[in-house]
């Protein structure tokens, strides 16, 4: 008597118990696959983040704070412009301590070609630039031009493409990689590109004046610190030095984003094994009702000389073959919710949010599908071994 | 005859969700200033698509001759209800914005179930009238 076949045979006649058993470990699969998902790409966000930061400390103009939240600007691509003296980036050279200084210049533009919502133009100095111009390296062979900008993933320009920004045509040169962070959505130029889009916002109307009136000027200086020098003394340094600047530490930033991050994947876990713990009691239990239901079908393949391990064997392989089959369903209607979704998600969460490469999620896959299995084989392990161990008289006299 | 009948109810409550989400919840955001992107007119064809599903589905429920027929329509409906957003009518360029974060994929996974629901509804009406013969 070979069990395969039989078990696929009970499995296919008694297509209503089947679908609950499968959708239940579906459910399941469904759960762990998700939420896993989503804590993955939460945490990839992050390190994407960290490394593209890549300054110890941020100076940027007092008013700042107030403007706009500047953590808002990196994880949800919120616009801002705010300005401070140009002359801020070469003060800060001379502070003892200060490796390097790269000058940034933020425009908002008023509006996208097609969209309802602004987008922020980062005017960088490739020739000081140590944080952008590693990723832009990656997608640009040659020099940013002027009138050239290099966009942010999600805004959908193809290159060699024409942007108009405040009426001004700039030239799509490249397209950065995805980082998972309100840096996909800028735009990014040269200093020279800035200028000319600054002076045509101020023809439209959108002012950059400082109280100085000087027209040369900056919205933050990225500072990298000398190895062996201590970021806060030079963080303090900074701040003693340069008036009307704020300096902010990178760390901090990310600490809170990574505080928020662990509050999100201690609920997403806690939902999970709750979700876990109540579906395999279900599994459980709907597993003991079935030994009443098929205590004579047992009893009769015993009389038929079927032996006890191949019950016990013939009821795990039944139930194994519905954890793979709500494995696979639950993994495939998760990855269709959590990937076609992944902007929605991201936009809920305010995080970055960035989705592991594709082997890692085949991984997953794959122990969702393994868990889903075990855990289904666990739980009619006990109705196994009841099963087998039906005797055959008995079983067949309480029928009648 | 049961088996037949299914897949067109649930067309009829997709299609219904197609043709009143585009345009609502599920549906492009409202620019400040009035004025409408490629999008509002993406979302105005996926309803009109969806309310054809509708009727489409309604009288493949009704009508037990034409079924076979009927399910074949809403499958190549629902083709062309997959590729409006964005293959033939362009969406937004920003990836955040809500015709792409929630519309396009909303649209594609309503119509690819809608479709695969009248594929099986065809199958099974031609499985059923072969056996008929």
């Amino acid at each position: 008597m070979k069990i395969f076949p039989l078990s696929m045979k009970n499995l296919v006649r008694k297509p209503g118990r089947t679908t609950a058993l499968v959708l239940l470990t579906g459910f399941l699969a469904m759960a762990v696959f998700g939420g896993s998902v989503i804590i993955l790409s939460l945490r990839t966000g992050l390190q994407s983040l960290e490394a593209r930061l890549g300054a110890d400390i941020i100076l940027v103009p007092s008013e700042a704070q107030s403007k706009v939240s500047f953590q808002n600007m990196f994880l949800q691509g919120t616009t801002g412009a705010f300005y401070m003296d140009a002359s801020v980036t070469d003060k800060a050279m001379e502070v003892a301590g200060v490796e390097k200084a790269a000058p940034q210049t933020f425009l908002a533009s008023l509006k996208a070609d097609c969209c309802s919502i602004k987008i922020q133009v980062i005017g960088i100095d490739p020739s000081r630039d140590f944080t952008v111009q590693p990723w832009i390296a990656r997608s640009l062979t040659g020099e940013l031009g002027d009138m050239d900008v290099v966009v942010g993933c999600k805004v959908e320009a193809g290159i060699g493409e024409i942007i108009r920004i405040y009426e001004q045509r700039c030239k799509v040169a490249a397209c950065l990689e995805p980082t998972g962070t309100g840096l996909d959505t800028a735009v990014y130029c040269n200093m020279h590109t800035m200028d000319n889009l600054l002076a045509a916002a101020e023809a439209k109307g959108v002012s950059h004046k400082i109280s100085s009136g000087d027209d040369t000027v900056v919205s933050a200086v990225y500072i990298k610190v000398k190895d062996g020098y201590d970021i806060d003394t030079v963080n303090t340094a900074l701040t003693g030095k340069l008036r009307k600047v704020t300096a902010v530490r990178t760390r901090s930033m990310i600490t809170g984003v990574s505080d928020s991050l662990a509050g999100i994947s201690r609920t997403v876990t806690m939902m999970i094994v709750v979700i876990w713990a109540l579906a395999f009691i279900i599994l459980l239990l709907a597993y003991i009702l079935i030994v009443r239901e098929r205590s004579r079908e047992f009893a009769v393949l015993r009389l038929i000389g079927a032996s006890r391990s191949m019950l016990s064997r013939m009821a795990l392989l039944e139930s194994a073959i519905c954890g793979l089959t709500g494995g696979f369903a639950g993994s495939a209607a998760a990855a269709v919710g959590v990937f076609s979704f992944s902007a929605l998600i991201e936009n809920s969460l305010g995080l970055p949010y960035l989705i592991p490469g594709f082997g890692t999620i085949l991984l997953l896959a794959a122990g969702t599908i393994l868990l889903s299995i075990a855990v289904s084989a666990l739980a009619s392990a006990f109705a196994a071994l009841r099963l087998s161990r039906v005797n055959p008289g008995t079983a067949l006299r309480e029928g009648n | 005859m049961k088996r037949q009948v299914i897949p067109g109810c649930v067309i009829l409550i997709i299609a219904l969700t197609v043709s009143i989400g585009s345009v609502s919840f599920l549906g492009p955001c409202v620019h400040d200033d009035g004025s409408v992107g490629a999008c509002h007119w993406a979302s105005r064809s996926l309803s009109g698509l969806g309310f054809l599903a509708l009727i489409l589905s309604f009288l493949a429920v009704l009508l037990h001759r034409a079924r076979f027929g009927l399910y074949l329509g809403i499958a190549g409906t629902s083709v062309l209800g997959i590729l409006t957003p964005g293959t033939l009518i362009s969406l937004c360029k920003m990836s955040g914005m809500h015709c792409r974060a929630v519309m396009q994929p909303a649209m594609i996974i309503l119509f690819a179930a809608a479709g695969l629901s009248a594929l099986f509804g065809a199958i099974v009406c031609g499985r059923e009238k072969k056996e008929r013969a």
